[in-house]
């Protein structure tokens, strides 16, 4: 009989929740990754410019500290070397295994075990399942009638051509989202144009991003404390920022203040601030983070083009002014496809059940960690699990934590399978879709944290803290049980 | 059966059509006559800017429009009115009345115009935006543009316009269904709003601005020719269309606009002459430096069809 856990990708998530099973003792870990290195959406977004929008020293692992971080908000490629030092650091290589790109997992009830199947044909198998795909792993094209005619190059940010140099080329970049934003700038510098084409504005807060000084990093080293304070400080702004961005209340009023005057300040044309001014509510959509994208966008090599986009010719882009836009490139930066109403491949629970039939109106789970009917398997960014305010490794970890807890316990009782009662499951749902209806999130605007109807299924609609606190302990009151009895048969037990 | 307004944004984004489609350098251009060209330079430049200003007004419309799907519409419509400015500035350089990245410029009336919704474009209430446009759309729909086609003979001008022509059919359609909506709505609500748009600076400023150059647009077209009873026509059509809805005829302000429409097609009304007439010759006489930076928006237009 098996054991062995199953880590479905080896970003952040996956990586972490190996390190700390083997912090806990339990070393029977198998990770599978589809691409060939480690990193997950930072080993995809190595766009010019790409960056966190979250300090970095509370975008690392509490239990990984790096007392090293170059500046306030690294870039991609210091965070990539981070992830990466991880898997020597806690000796994972032998675990992952590359090119395994996992496209179905499925449960069987009589062994209570889950079987991964990759694309080369491979199974794997594991008493538990922890997915770790990650939200943001695959990239979105628009549907814009004619993207495939298109002679010149097209360029997804989360797949950047390092091999095609943009230097002096007329360039489009579609999308002004969080990548659009950071990648704006390093294009002004290079290209010979750029047009940015732009459906709905985003609401833009100042980042400033001053380097650490030799002897900050020299502190953290030193007196790990010191840094961990930091992390600690850093984690309580953001938590009181909280209430301006997650629920919709005088201080988003205040917080949109400074957005405005931000824009105001940095913007000198109207006409150009009333097309960069939203619509909606602080929050309701992801608050951008640059100092950056204003000013580069009123270079006079850099245009914003706010008429409607309706076709992609052979050329460049034709607007709805009735002018074709002739580029030499064609800069995708349209985000991800975000699974709110799928699976990103058929999971297949206890009894046959399709998770992704049982999502099709909107993604629900337990804590965001369980699913009813899908024993033994676990989330991580799973429904409901995301922060509009603070680290998402921060709640990450509690997720870690919470599985890790599982897992232990599962082992420890001679549990061969748990699965969360779907009454509980119901419960908590109706609980958090009700306490979102005062978010920000939902105060009207449609964004990628809701599905087309209008559910949300990506956010969490509270503190960092609160999330935090709900996962730190695994109460098998939650959970039906399956145990493993001396002769090697299994009861049933509603509880424990 | 009520409006399916999603069908009528699907049909817009099919009906699409660029400055590219069209080949400029076709044969024809030569059919304009040297007696044509100084008045019709005169009419293709003031509808070159009431395209313009009423692709301002569209924008204005967007952020106040009653859902996603007419805010989506609205910003198309924006466009599209942008378009057809750009198509006539390049019908204007076909015919040879503008030199290489010439720009018409635009009168006193329209600079007012101008600046007036930079400033207050945002603000005027939707119910007022809401009338205001088909009845400009009307007249441009139903007098100016007929009145062209038949003085103008070049082929490539009737295809242009038929581009523009069917665009402003569907601009016709929803602005009268978005009437509706608006007419349909609680009675306090439109009494608050025509109450907002009697605001003192705001009033004023649409009828300094509005009265002489509707007036001074009105005078240029009938010394080109016009007859009156086109003019007439357009306003008894966007009457008609208006009186249609029962909801419509609810709205304060369209019954405001409708009373101005029908004095300012009778050159006998009084309106003329005691209001709109000395209005006329006070703005022609208001310098231009006093109208201060033109906004960028309205120096965005381009007879290119395609932007290298």
């Amino acid at each position: 009989m098996t054991d062995t856990v199953l880590i479905i990708g080896a970003g952040f998530a996956g990586l972490g929740t190996a390190i700390r099973l083997k912090q806990a003792g339990i070393t029977d870990i198998v990770i599978l990754e589809r691409g060939s290195q480690v990193g997950g959406t930072w080993r995809d977004n190595t766009y010019p410019g790409a960056a966190c929008d979250i300090p970095s020293l509370m975008y690392s692992f509490s239990f990984v500290p790096n007392p090293d971080w170059s500046r306030a908000y690294s870039g991609s490629a210091e965070i990539l070397a981070y992830i990466d030092s991880m898997v020597e650091r806690f000796d994972l290589r032998p675990h992952i295994h590359f090119g395994a790109n996992v496209i179905g997992l499925h449960y069987d009830d009589e062994s209570a075990t889950w079987t991964a199947h990759t694309e080369d044909g491979r199974d794997f198998t594991g008493r538990t399942a922890v997915m770790a795909a990650g939200p943001l792993a695959n990239p979105d094209w628009p549907d814009i009638p004619g993207i495939d005619g298109f002679t010149g190059k097209t360029i997804h940010s989360a797949r950047w051509d390092h091999d095609y140099d943009v230097t002096d080329k007329r360039v489009g970049v579609i999308g002004t989202g969080a990548s659009a934003v950071q990648i704006v700038p390093e294009l002004v510098e290079r290209a010979s144009s750029v047009k940015v084409f732009q459906r709905t504005p985003g609401w833009v807060l100042p980042k400033p991003n001053p380097p650490h000084p030799h002897w900050l990093n020299a502190a953290f080293r030193r007196r790990p404390a010191v840094q961990s304070a930091a992390r600690q400080a850093l984690f309580w702004l953001h938590e009181v920022v909280a209430l301006g961005v997650v629920w919709d209340s005088v201080a988003t009023t205040a917080v949109q203040g400074i957005a405005r005057a931000h824009l105001r300040l940095t913007v000198k044309d109207k006409w150009l601030r009333r097309q960069l001014t939203p619509d909606f509510r602080i929050g309701c959509k992801r608050i951008l983070m640059t100092s950056d994208y204003y000013p580069a966008l009123q270079q006079n090599n850099c245009k914003l083009i706010t008429w409607p986009m309706y076709a992609i010719s052979p050329n460049g882009i034709r607007t709805a002014e009735g002018v074709e836009h002739e580029l030499d490139c064609i800069v995708f930066a349209t985000g991800f496809d975000v699974s709110k109403t799928g699976t990103p491949f058929p999971i297949t629970g206890s009894g046959g059940r399709v998770l992704g039939e049982e999502w099709a109106t909107g993604a629900y789970a337990y804590k965001s960690v369980n699913v009813a009917g899908f024993p033994n398997l676990f989330f991580t960014f799973g429904p409901n699990s995301g922060p509009g305010h603070n680290s998402v490794l921060v709640y990450n970890e509690a997720q870690i934590d919470y599985i890790v807890s599982a897992i232990r316990l599962m082992r420890a009782e001679g549990v061969r399978a748990i699965d969360v009662r779907k009454d509980r499951q119901d419960e908590f749902n109706r609980d958090i879709q009700r306490r979102l209806e005062s978010t920000t999130w939902n105060s009207g605007c449609q964004s990628w944290y809701l599905t087309e109807d209008g559910f949300n299924a990506t956010m969490y609609p509270g503190f960092a803290t609160q999330y935090v606190r709900q996962l730190s302990r695994v109460d098998l009151e939650d959970y039906t049980v399956a145990l493993t009895t001396s002769d090697g048969g299994y009861r049933t037990a509603a509880s424990t | 059966m009520a409006f399916d307004f999603d069908t009528m944004l699907r049909t817009i984004k099919d009906k699409q059509w660029s400055l590219a489609d069209i080949d400029w350098d076709a044969p024809g251009a030569d059919l304009i006559t040297e007696e044509q060209r100084p008045q019709l330079k005169q009419f293709m430049s003031d509808l070159v800017w009431i395209e313009n200003i009423g692709a301002r007004g569209f924008a204005a419309l967007a952020r106040k429009a009653p859902n996603d799907t007419v805010k989506r519409i609205y910003e198309y419509f924006h466009a599209e009115e942008q378009k057809h400015a750009n198509a006539e500035l390049a019908l204007m350089r076909r015919w040879g009345m503008l030199a290489d990245g010439e720009q018409p410029a635009p009168n006193t009336q329209i600079r007012m115009a101008i600046k007036v919704l930079d400033t207050y474009g945002d603000d005027i209430p939707l119910s007022a935006l809401a009338t205001l446009i088909p009845m400009l759309e009307c007249a441009l729909d139903g007098a100016l543009v007929k009145f062209l086609l038949d003085e103008v003979a070049d082929p490539l001008c009737h295809e242009v316009f038929r581009h523009i022509n069917s665009d402003e059919s569907r601009h016709i359609a929803v602005d009268f269904q978005v009437l509706d909506l608006v007419g349909a709505g609680p009675a306090r609500r439109l009494l608050i709003e025509t109450a907002s748009a009697m605001q003192p600076h705001m009033l004023l400023g649409l009828i300094v601005v509005f009265v002489p150059l509707l007036n001074k647009m009105r005078d240029n077209i009938a010394a080109m020719g016009l007859p009156e009873h086109k003019l007439y026509n357009a306003v008894k059509r966007f009457v008609s269309n208006g009186d249609r809805s029962e909801n419509t005829k609810r709205i304060p302000v369209y019954h405001v606009f409708k009373a101005q429409a029908r004095m300012v097609v009778d050159r006998g009304h009084g309106y003329h002459r005691y209001l709109a007439d000395p209005m006329v010759k006070v703005t022609n006489r208001i310098p231009a430096r006093l109208m201060g930076k033109q906004p960028s928006w309205s120096k965005e237009l381009t007879h290119e069809p395609v932007a290298k």
